[in-house]
């Protein structure tokens, strides 16, 4: 990952599209870069971080994504550049912080990247990040190709400079996360200097870096925005490939392009199909687009999540001159484009296909349909669970247990993290809302008020450390000052373990690898005034009996910290299991009246497998960390584990 | 009536759900999935099983009264009022000690604590209240234990989870002391014995409470919570009529409530129960209305006479006979639970043929309803 700095011009290195973003920023000379991890953006600051000591310049996985964004602002007001990159939720979490910086310009080039996560491989919702630099009035490029990610990364420096404008690049899963070739450009070795210069350049008596006179700031916004689209007219990012009179144009970027691209050559029609690949999503470059529109009759936009592009030309279509040709569109609103998710190159040959009348098979049905079952042949059908070894398996089993124990109906309010997957058998079905970090704690915050409409459900909301301190404490001390009801338990694993270990406030360790006074989250609660019992997930006992305590009660908030480090983590470090884990066969009841393959069945540790044949459960040792836990779940002791 | 023995989830919606549920234990601490906790019983899990040993004890599921009274005497089941009986007497403790910390005669504590002496059992399970009188089970070792367990709280206890919770390889000879619903899971438990888990076989002395009612644990313990400074509390007591009273002991002196403040707490499935004396237990034990101090003693078995016969030799029990008005009384009491308990299960199953839980001859039927 750290091949980002090689410094090597000319040469061509293979990156993912995450790295060749952090190439664009080495090379266009940033000075800061902050973010929050979130997939499919964290390798940016990944691979940044690594080679921020080297490259000298700083680095840091920030609190979350509005505290990101200030950092790199307030680099870039004392003029450095800096960039902060955070997947498409996070851009919702810096939203207000950016709708204000807008305003007011910025000093030197600040850049926002935010990968969007088409299909939601990894995330909570699916949303497009274009429409916010159309809400926003923020220029915006797209890469298509690895070299474009990083090209356009370094010249997005430029450009914000130009345009005293932060500017953001929008890159998605298949940039993010695919792998191409990227030619290198230069370092630049120049030392740099911070200065916070505050002098409003047209209103001496003004600060600079403010977001007011706001109607005045907004009329200069819209000119920087005419700018943009002046350059953006000239743009190398935005070409036009085919015939000079098409049968079809297709109106394109991003990762959608080469899926066009492809669709295209697959059906021959590179003659009479013309692609428009474009790069500066907004503003769109109108003259550029205009031009090119009278090449066909037939336009079709082809691109992920928002009929972003479809709108915004049908806005230039609209405003053509009354005797102007009004071409047919196809897209989304027409239906042949999935008005959601992921595109393909296949789902691009059908649409093609379906428009030109032609009949193609991208593989023969007979093909895919054997494709689709081979898998199921060789391989058990398996869920998404925790890892063997997980805390949170074990945290769940005591949160059902108690709250079956408690007998209320109570339940758990969530957000996403790991242990989002407790919505389904990993977590024994617990989870009952999950939305964004800290939305736990937060509707926790609403449902603890209904005690006058006769509601007695105990509310547990649940929240990892990194997202404690990203998102759920305010919600923690708005249950304190608002009285409301619930018990928020921290899953605290010491680790931002989904996105990859990251460090977080809690763990004394920063991103560049120094050690720093770790937030004590414990304390932080007392000082709350909050009651906070420490349990070990593992002493299910333990942890069954202090949660059914904290639910039992009435009044404010109370904070159960589940704590145990996250099993990779200790895992990696530790090269060998705290225990030897084996079954007692003549011990095991398997199916009988008494067990009901608990620990297969149930617990469902992935290190835990039912052997029909013999009736018995078994330790699958290739995969078993060795946690233990397993020998407390089992009714007849069958599960025996030894100290390694 | 459905003769079927079905699995947990069957279990949950017929009897638990239902309203029927006793608390007795039966169906808990033998699998990971059903416990009980402050008086009620709790699903933690799904379970699969569907023919489970819990819906089989269970004594509100289908209960074939003959096949057990053949199990335990060798006889149908005759529907008389105090079941079946080899002798009816009135005892007491003569130990000072017992009799101190006793309900009554302290006639259940001398027995076992002769059973433990004598190397009859090596241990005995039965309910202990703590300081703040929430009643758990405990397993007594010692005469020291077993005064510990002394008095009663007429709260619910699940008894019999302690008795699945016991290791199938353990080969510690017990004593059991129980309410009669208890004592019917323990009969369906010895009729037909629990697999993979303890030796039932080992149980070797049942030992029956007289019960009129019990009261639900999580309600009741909460009124006495809010009413009383339980930890000074010595003895709870229900004197005999016309008393009507529940009545707390405390260092300045007794604290009474009404009954009928009481009965509210009373266990929904109680109304279901055909048994006051514990009918299928070695020996009963209950008090004695109007006099003081000792304990009324139905003797059942051979087992129960054995050792009544040995408390008489070695005097630890003062035996003298039951004055016949009392046995009278004793005889009335229970036949009138008996016809209100039939009552209501027929109003409950809709057919006086096909009854809830219970198989009885006609004939018992037709002459409890007489």
């Amino acid at each position: 990952m750290s091949g980002v700095g090689i410094d090597a011009p000319g040469s061509t290195q293979l990156f993912i599209g995450n790295e060749a973003i952090a190439r664009g920023a080495l090379e266009a000379g940033i000075g800061v870069a902050s973010a929050y991890p979130g997939t499919p953006s964290t390798e940016i600051m990944a691979s940044l971080i690594s080679v921020a000591k080297e490259k000298n310049f700083y680095a840091e996985w920030s609190v979350n994504e509005k505290v990101a964004l200030e950092v790199a602002a307030g680099a870039s007001f004392a003029g450095i550049r800096a960039i902060t990159s955070m997947k498409q939720n996070g851009v919702n979490v810096a939203s207000d912080f950016l709708a204000n910086l807008v305003m007011s310009g910025i000093g030197a080039g600040l850049v926002l990247v935010s990968c969007d996560d088409p299909s939601t491989l990894s995330s909570s919702n699916e949303q497009d990040l274009r429409n916010i630099a159309k809400w926003l009035d923020i220029p915006l490029l797209e890469p298509a190709t690895f070299q474009e990610a990083k090209d356009m990364t370094k010249w997005a420096f430029d450009l914000a400079e130009e345009l005293n404008s932060i500017c953001m690049i929008r890159s998605v899963t298949r940039i993010a996360h695919a792998r191409g070739n990227v030619r290198l450009g230069e370092l630049p070795k120049k030392e740099q200097k911070a200065h916070f210069d505050s002098i409003c350049p047209v209103v001496p008596t003004l600060p600079k870096f403010i977001s007011y006179p706001s109607a005045w700031l907004h009329s200069q916004l819209h000119a920087k925005l005419d700018k943009a689209r002046e350059l953006f007219e000239s743009s190398p990012f935005n070409w036009y490939t085919g015939p000079e009179e098409a049968e079809l144009l297709i109106i394109t970027g991003g990762s959608c392009w080469l899926y066009s691209l492809e669709a295209v050559k697959a059906l021959k029609l590179e003659n009479k199909v013309g692609i428009l690949k474009l790069g500066t999503i907004w503003p769109l470059p109108q003259k550029f687009i205009e031009l090119h529109l009278s090449k066909s009759q037939k336009i079709l936009m082809v691109e992920e999540i928002d009929p972003f592009l479809e709108g915004s030309i049908k806005e230039l279509v609209a405003d053509l001159p009354p005797d102007a040709p009004r071409p047919t569109f196809y897209g989304k609103h027409s239906g042949h484009i999935n008005a959601y998710g992921e595109l393909n190159p296949d789902l691009v040959i059908e649409v093609i296909a379906s428009i030109m009348n032609l009949t193609y098979e991208s593989r023969p049905a007979e093909y895919s349909k054997k494709a689709e079952e081979i898998p199921f042949t060789y391989m058990p059908p398996r869920i998404m669970t925790f890892c063997p070894g997980c805390p949170h398996r074990a945290t769940f089993w005591a949160i059902k247990n108690a709250l079956r124990l408690d007998g209320r109906d109570g339940f758990v309010t969530g957000d996403i993290g790991c242990y989002t997957l407790a919505i389904g058998p990993a977590g024994f079905f617990q989870m009952r809302t999950m939305y964004c970090m800290g939305a736990g704690a937060g509707v926790a915050n609403g449902l603890g008020k209904l005690g006058q409409f006769g509601f007695t459900q105990p509310v547990l909301a649940v929240c990892g450390d990194s997202t404690f301190f990203h998102a759920a404490i305010p919600a923690l001390i708005n249950g304190i000052y608002n009285k409301s009801n619930f018990t928020l338990v921290i899953l605290d694993n010491n680790a931002t373990a989904m996105t990859g270990f990251q460090p977080h406030p809690g763990t004394g360790i920063t991103g560049m690898g120094e050690t720093t006074t770790a937030v004590d989250m414990e304390a932080l609660c007392r000082s709350l005034g909050l009651q906070v019992d420490v349990c070990d997930p593992f002493d299910l006992e333990n942890s069954t009996a202090t949660l059914l305590k904290a639910i039992a009660q009435d009044g404010g908030p109370r904070v159960v910290i589940m704590r145990r480090e996250c099993e990779l983590v200790r895992g990696r470090r530790d090269k060998k299991p705290p225990y030897k884990v084996h079954v007692d066969c003549d011990k095991c009841l398997g199916e009988a009246c008494g067990c009901d393959r608990l620990c297969t069945r149930v617990f469902g540790c992935p290190g835990l497998v039912w052997d029909s044949e013999s009736g018995k459960a078994t330790i699958d040792e290739t995969i078993c960390t060795g946690c233990g836990v397993c020998a407390d779940i089992c009714p007849q002791g069958a599960i025996i584990r030894e100290a390694v | 009536m459905d003769m079927k023995v079905k699995g947990s989830k069957e279990l949950l919606t017929e009897v638990i759900d239902a309203g029927l549920c006793t608390l007795c234990g039966a169906c808990a601490g033998g699998c990971p999935y059903l416990v009980s906790y402050k008086g009620r019983i709790v699903l933690l899990d799904s379970c699969t099983i569907s023919q489970g040993q819990c819906y089989q004890y269970c004594p509100r599921t289908y209960t074939d009264m003959d096949a057990i009274s053949q199990q335990v005497f060798g006889t149908p089941y005759s529907g008389d009022e105090l079941g079946a009986t080899k002798e009816v007497l009135m005892t007491r403790s003569t130990d000072a000690r017992i009799k101190e910390s006793a309900q009554y005669g302290g006639t259940v504590t001398s027995l076992l604590s002769l059973a433990l002496e004598e190397g009859f059992i090596d241990g005995a399970i039965l309910t202990k209240m703590s300081d703040d009188k929430t009643p758990s089970v405990f397993l007594a070792q010692s005469t020291e234990e077993l005064l510990q367990c002394a008095g009663s709280n007429y709260m619910a206890c699940p008894v019999l989870q302690a008795l699945n919770q016991i290791p199938k390889d353990s080969e510690q000879r017990l004593a059991v002391v129980a309410m009669p619903c208890q004592i019917l899971a323990l009969s369906k438990m010895r009729q037909e014995p629990p697999q993979d888990r303890m030796n039932i076989g080992n149980v070797k002395l049942v030992v029956g409470l007289f019960c009129t009612w019990a009261l639900s644990p999580d309600g009741f313990h909460q009124f006495l919570k809010e009413n009383l400074n339980l930890p000074q509390v010595t003895k709870f007591d229900i004197p005999p009529p016309p008393a009507n009273i529940f009545e707390a002991y405390t260092p300045s002196g007794k604290i009474s409530f009404p009954l009928d403040e009481i009965r509210r707490f009373v266990m929904p499935a109680c109304a279901y129960c055909l048994d006051m004396t514990s009918e299928f237990a070695d020996i009963s034990v209950g008090s004695v209305e109007g006099i003081e101090g000792w304990n009324t003693v139905i003797v059942r078995t051979d087992v129960g006479a054995q050792l009544i016969e040995m408390a008489k030799e070695k005097g630890k029990l003062e035996v003298d006979t039951l004055p016949p008005e009392n046995l009278a009384h004793l005889k009335e009491a229970s036949l009138l639970k008996k016809k209100r308990a039939l009552q209501e299960i027929i109003t409950r199953s809709g057919d006086r043929k096909n009854l809830l839980y219970v198989s009885l001859q006609q004939s018992i039927i037709d002459r409890l309803l007489a």
